[in-house]
């Protein structure tokens, strides 16, 4: 199977999508590159899911144009349009084995009945399924259900690939062992795909790109590390990860730089557009630094909780500017409750944002 | 801890399959009364002969008079249960996959009413309408399909089906429909993602997972059917009819309750039949039929 060749471009030019006065997806214009794994990430009813049926043609726009592989497609029914899904409940059809779930699409599309079998079997010893084809989807684990139904969307060799949420009907630990043979699986066969998950710490491990949407609305769009570490406004800062959003100042802006004003300490950051006065900083747990005792260039901090994890150790840390939630990793030496810490910050992890 | 012995009716009262005999016998004795006994009764009466006790002369009888009848009547029925079938199947599916909110919501509100309706009045709609110069003939032929001459009137087997389908319909796609809208939707989304269309999702992924309903609609139709007297002789009373027909017939006209028991026995033979196949149809689902 050579999917990579089939890999397609998709792009959204204002697209939305109304049910009757609800606007699920407002305007939303975007590209995924061929080949790239691009995730729509945000809370519930932010309109990921209803993207991602848009470009399966499950539900068609009420405004602007939606192209795959540069065809407009906009008002393809599901049925014309060469995209395949993998739905949250994987949606097997129960009454089916193993082998005819896989080998539908290849049957509806006219293929014989053997040269599709063959074809399934195939794709089912690619996702370490071989042998189950007599099985019913009854008979199957959770993760099990999940490759077949990947299988049954990798078959037909689609231009791109959905996922809606596929890991969300499985536990923690198999999760994150889905998610990586789904990735690898991407990787190597280069398949556009887009991915809806409501995880962050999911979408950071399986994307290329990811985009936060929020009231149907793209938030911020960019690399995982760019969403993490530079996060445009207090939502993607809190969805992403976790932030300590702290009151600061803007003391003076020195080219692309703005010298930023955190109780007694004084950091240069890039300023992102903002002027002097105050504004919000956004500081990632495991870039606050705590020292013993309070030092001249660090903020004068009292811990108020400590909690030992095995891997780090999570603090509340009174401040001058606030409670701070720290992450800290060295665990061979912990604050006691109570005690007096110097509060610095890192050089990554710390930005500004915008309210 | 010692308790204080309880009274002889307070032990019983506590003996649990004292409890549980007690809330079922009325229901027992009501099957007892009004179902068993008048079976067994007209079961006997069906083998019971004049002079010798018991034989088989009475279902001798039914057969030499009535095979046409048995025939037809399994004929009528069988038709009419496959119409039932296919039009509850057509109607179940629009209901779930029509794309026209307003076509289906107005399929949702006209399908049900005949079930509101009883066989006898439906029976007489059905003369007014299928008779030769009826409404149905009026109509093709205002409409200058047909010469008043080339009507023929439909007062016979085909009135019987189309009154039971007509009638029976609305029940079947009631619970065709219900158990269509319970099905995990993503399913048929999947299906059209994988490039089905709607007649081969219906046919290939609705309908399979909905078969123990449609069977146990049909069989319910089919038992209801066999034991309609009201439609056959309003609207085909002649020869070949139905057997409820000629049941009531050789009561009221000879009143020889043998041979109608007889008749009696073979319906309830058919509908034994397909009892048999819903009851295990019930057993297969796992749960009570």
């Amino acid at each position: 199977m050579n999917t990579t060749q089939k890999a397609a471009a998709v792009v959204f030019e204002k697209v939305s999508k109304a049910f009757g006065s609800v606007v699920a997806v407002n305007e939303v214009s975007l590209t995924v590159e061929p080949g790239t794994l691009v995730t729509l990430l945000g809370p519930s009813g932010c309109g990921k899911t209803t993207t991602l049926r848009l470009i399966a043609g499950l539900e068609m726009p009420t405004a602007g144009k939606i192209f795959i592989a540069g065809r407009d497609v906009s008002l393809l029914p599901a049925t014309d349009r060469d995209v395949s899904m993998v739905f949250q409940s994987y949606a097997l059809f129960p009454h089916m084995t193993v082998l005819e779930n896989v080998s539908y699409g290849l049957r509806v599309s006219g293929m014989k009945k053997k040269q599709a079998g063959e074809k399934a079997e195939a794709v089912l010893a690619q996702v370490n399924m071989p042998g189950y084809g007599a099985r019913l989807p009854s008979e199957l684990s959770g993760g099990q259900q999940q490759r077949v139904a990947v299988a049954r969307a990798l078959v037909l060799e689609p231009q791109v690939l959905l996922f809606d949420e596929p890991l969300s009907n499985l536990d923690a630990k198999l999760r994150r062992q889905v998610r990586q043979d789904i990735r690898e699986l991407q990787q190597n066969l280069g398949l556009t795909t887009v991915y809806v998950t409501h995880d962050q710490a999911e979408a950071l491990a399986v994307s290329d790109s990811i985009i936060v949407m929020r009231n149907a609305e793209i938030a911020q769009k960019g690399s995982p590390r760019d969403l993490y570490e530079k996060p445009e406004d207090i939502f993607v800062a809190d969805f992403i990860g976790d932030a300590n959003v702290v009151k600061a100042e803007i003391v003076r802006i020195d080219g692309e730089q703005a010298i930023v004003r955190v109780g007694v300490i004084e950091i240069p950051l890039p300023h992102r557009g903002l002027t002097p006065g105050e504004v919000d900083l956004a500081i990632r747990p495991e870039s606050v630094q705590l020292s013993n005792g309070a030092a001249g260039d660090a903020l004068a901090g009292e811990v108020l909780k400590a909690t030992y994890l095995g891997g780090h150790i999570e603090y509340t840390v009174a401040t001058p500017v606030g409670e701070l939630f720290v992450i800290d990793p060295r665990v061979h030496m912990m604050f006691s409750p109570g005690g007096t810490v110097g509060v610095s910050f890192a050089e990554r992890g710390v930005t500004l944002v915008h309210p | 801890m010692r308790t204080a012995p309880a009274s002889a009716f307070g032990r019983l009262w506590q003996n649990e399959r004292f409890l549980s005999l007690a809330l079922v016998t009325p229901a027992l004795l009501t099957i007892g009364a009004l179902f068993l006994y008048p079976l067994g009764f007209s079961v006997i009466s069906a083998f019971s002969v004049e002079d010798s006790g018991f034989g088989i002369a009475n279902f001798t009888k039914a057969f030499d008079f009535y095979s046409n009848d048995i025939l037809f009547t399994v004929i009528i029925v069988g038709i009419s249960t496959v119409l039932i079938g296919a039009f509850a199947i057509a109607i179940g599916g629009y209901l779930t996959m029509g794309e026209s909110p307003l076509a289906v919501s107005i399929l949702k509100w006209l399908y049900r009413w005949p079930l509101f309706i009883p066989f006898i009045v439906a029976g007489q709609m059905m003369r007014t309408f299928l008779a030769k110069n009826g409404l149905m003939n009026n109509m093709i032929v205002g409409a200058g399909l047909l010469d008043p001459s080339q009507t023929t009137s439909f007062l016979d087997w085909r009135g019987i089906v189309i009154t039971f389908v007509w009638k029976q319909t609305p029940f079947v796609a009631l619970l065709v429909a219900g158990a269509m809208a319970s099905l995990d939707r993503s399913t048929i989304e999947a299906a059209r993602n994988l490039g089905a269309g709607r007649i081969r999702i219906l046919a290939q992924i609705i309908v399979p997972q909905v078969r123990p309903t449609i069977v146990v609609g049909l069989i319910l139709s089919f038992v209801v059917m066999m034991s309609v007297l009201s439609v056959p002789l309003m609207i085909n009373a002649q020869n070949p009819t139905m057997l409820t027909v000629d049941m009531a017939f050789r009561i009221n006209t000879y009143g020889d309750y043998g041979v109608a028991n007889a008749l009696g026995f073979i319906s309830y033979a058919m509908t034994g039949f397909v009892a048999w196949i819903y009851l295990r149809q019930g057993v297969r689902q796992g749960g009570a039929p």
